[in-house]
């Protein structure tokens, strides 16, 4: 047995510059994340989360700086990138840059045949993820006949299927009508419970701010403030900075106890729900 | 192609195993051929129609519409064939012009009318295999036949990308006419030049995307992919048997004749 480390993910001092662009995307980042954590990616657009993303399974070679998975420096070879493909899954921002097949049962085997399954597994395994996503009632139509959601909901099956130990979430909730959200946040939810560490980009501060384990801000490339959410909401500067709101439900909770409607002690609660239980 | 793509998901026979499908119509559609004869022709231009309208549920309308379009490209390459200039006339028909005469034989007419509904009944068989069978399945056949693997990932990834680039051009398109980008000619041309150069530009950088999204999932230089099978239903396979060889008698004897 391999002892697990404490670190799933380590990036040291990663600098990354696209082609033609004069300025990095990634600029001297520096970032560790724990196994089994929650953690949300939170920064304007264009602050490189979707880079940093590509350069944790090897797609982006970063100009300097490694990235480390499970302890293990990624290896720029055929094998080497195979696995670490393996251990970190990545859900593209726009599905639409990642399906290409027009059906949803040859799109979803993809993956898993790539990992050296027989046809059999294959086959259980996908029927398997068809049925948690809840995925059956459109499988049969073309990729260019689902909505925005549907095809989020399949890019996602893509990449479950695979079993990574990593799964990467670009921004899941980007263009979804509140019930396709909602699906999507029950099946990140059992992901965290199979003990899974899920990386999610994400502009909703409310529910970065219930969800996550550790917020990390992203500004110019760069982490700008890593923590709780409690600890990232109470640098009020670098939210400010990054043009992030402070959760409601922290706004609300901070009005109660001025007006010695909610007690003193105790942590202030992650969610509305759990304010309405605590307080009223 | 748009409206037949979308026809063929809600054919009722769409689920019918491919491989059945694509036999039936590429022996009918041989058959059609060689035979040459008006019997097997007419035999498959109904079995046809009955299959994609009356099994198939395709909208009559629809289906009339479609063949429509080959028929009457038919009907004026046929009538060259057809309408002779002569100083005799012949048998079937003239026209008197001053000394001459716009005249056809009955031979000719008999032959072209043949012609005319052996090209249409070969076109049902296409008409038949593609709104009844999604592309993706008719790819699986290929597959199945040994096609080249390359030659298919390509008609896969084209297929879905065909449709991807009609959905950016029209939204480009829609964003340009909201902005009266087709008042008049010019700014007509201007805009679709710019929608044009638009476009390029996005392929290129969605072909960047897939390729990144196609690595992350451990791609290997080959798609491999699972596909649905449908079982064959023993019915079916008897029924399509028992067609075909009433077409390969119908072609044995047009032969011997
Ligand atoms: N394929 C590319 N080619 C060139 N430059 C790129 C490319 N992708 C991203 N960039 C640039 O790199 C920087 C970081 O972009 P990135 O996509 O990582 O940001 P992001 O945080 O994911 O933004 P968003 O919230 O919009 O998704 C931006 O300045 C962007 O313009
Ligand atoms: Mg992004």
């Amino acid at each position: 047995m391999k002892q697990e480390k404490e670190w799933v993910i380590e990036a040291e001092h990663l600098s990354y510059t696209y082609d033609g662009n004069e300025k990095p995307a990634l600029d001297d980042l520096d970032l560790k994340i724990r196994r089994g954590h929650k953690v949300a990616f939170m920064g304007g657009n264009g602050s490189g989360k979707s880079t940093f993303f590509l350069c944790l399974n090897g797609i982006r070679r970063p100009d300097k700086g490694r990235v480390l998975i499970d302890g293990t420096p990624i290896a720029y070879t055929r094998k080497g990138l195979l696995d670490v493909r393996r251990r970190v899954g990545i859900v593209f921002q726009e599905p639409d840059d990642q399906l290409f097949s027009a059906s949803v049962y040859q799109e979803i085997s993809f993956g898993i045949l790539n990992l050296g399954a027989d046809e059999e597994t294959a086959r259980k395994k996908v029927e398997q993820v068809i049925r948690e996503l809840g995925i059956c009632p459109f499988q049969d139509r073309p990729a260019h006949g689902l909505s925005g959601g549907q095809k989020k909901l399949v890019a996602i099956a893509d990449i479950l299927v695979m079993e990574p130990e990593v799964m990467i979430l670009d921004e899941p909730a980007a263009s979804l009508d509140p019930k396709h959200t909602k699906i999507v946040r029950e099946i990140v939810e059992k992901l965290t419970m199979k003990g899974i560490t899920v990386l999610m980009a994400t502009h909703d501060m409310d529910y970065a701010f219930g969800w996550a384990d550790e917020i990390v801000l992203m500004y110019e490339g760069r982490v700008l403030k890593k923590g709780t959410p409690l600890e990232v909401c109470a640098d009020r500067e670098a939210l400010e900075q990054t043009n992030l709101e402070v959760p409601a439900v922290l706004r609300l909770y901070e009005k109660m106890r001025q007006k010695g409607m909610a007690s003193q002690k105790g942590d202030p609660p992650r969610t509305m729900e759990e304010l309405e239980r605590r307080f009223l | 192609m748009i409206l037949i793509d979308k026809l063929c998901y809600q054919s009722k026979l769409r689920y019918v195993n491919a491989t059945e499908k694509f036999v039936y119509a590429v022996l009918s559609l041989v058959f059609c051929i060689v035979s040459r004869s008006a019997a097997a022709a007419v035999l498959v231009f109904l079995a046809n129609g009955i299959l994609t309208v009356g099994k198939g549920k395709i909208p009559l309308s629809h289906y009339i519409k479609l063949l429509l379009v080959p028929a009457a490209f038919l009907l004026l390459g046929t009538a060259a064939m057809l309408i002779d200039l002569s100083r005799a006339p012949m048998d079937a028909f003239a026209f008197r012009i001053g000394e001459w005469y716009l005249t056809g034989s009955t031979a000719s007419l008999t032959r072209v009318c043949r012609l005319w509904i052996t090209a249409l009944s070969a076109v049902t068989c296409l008409y038949f295999l593609s709104l009844n069978t999604t592309m993706t399945d008719i790819l699986e056949v290929l597959r199945k036949m040994r096609l080249p693997t390359l030659l298919i990932e390509l008609m896969m990834l084209i297929y879905r990308f065909i449709f991807l680039l009609l959905e950016t051009a029209s939204a480009i398109m829609t964003a340009q006419e909201s902005r009266l980008g087709n008042r008049d000619y010019r700014t007509k041309v201007r805009s679709f030049g710019a929608m044009a150069s638009a476009l390029f530009v996005q392929s290129m950088r969605r072909s960047d995307a897939l390729y990144d999204a196609l690595e992350s999932r451990c791609y290997d230089g080959t798609i491999r992919v699972l596909s649905q099978e449908r079982p064959a239903k023993k019915k079916e396979i008897v029924g399509i048997a028992l067609f075909e060889s009433l077409l390969l008698l119908i072609t044995i004897w047009s032969i011997i004749e």
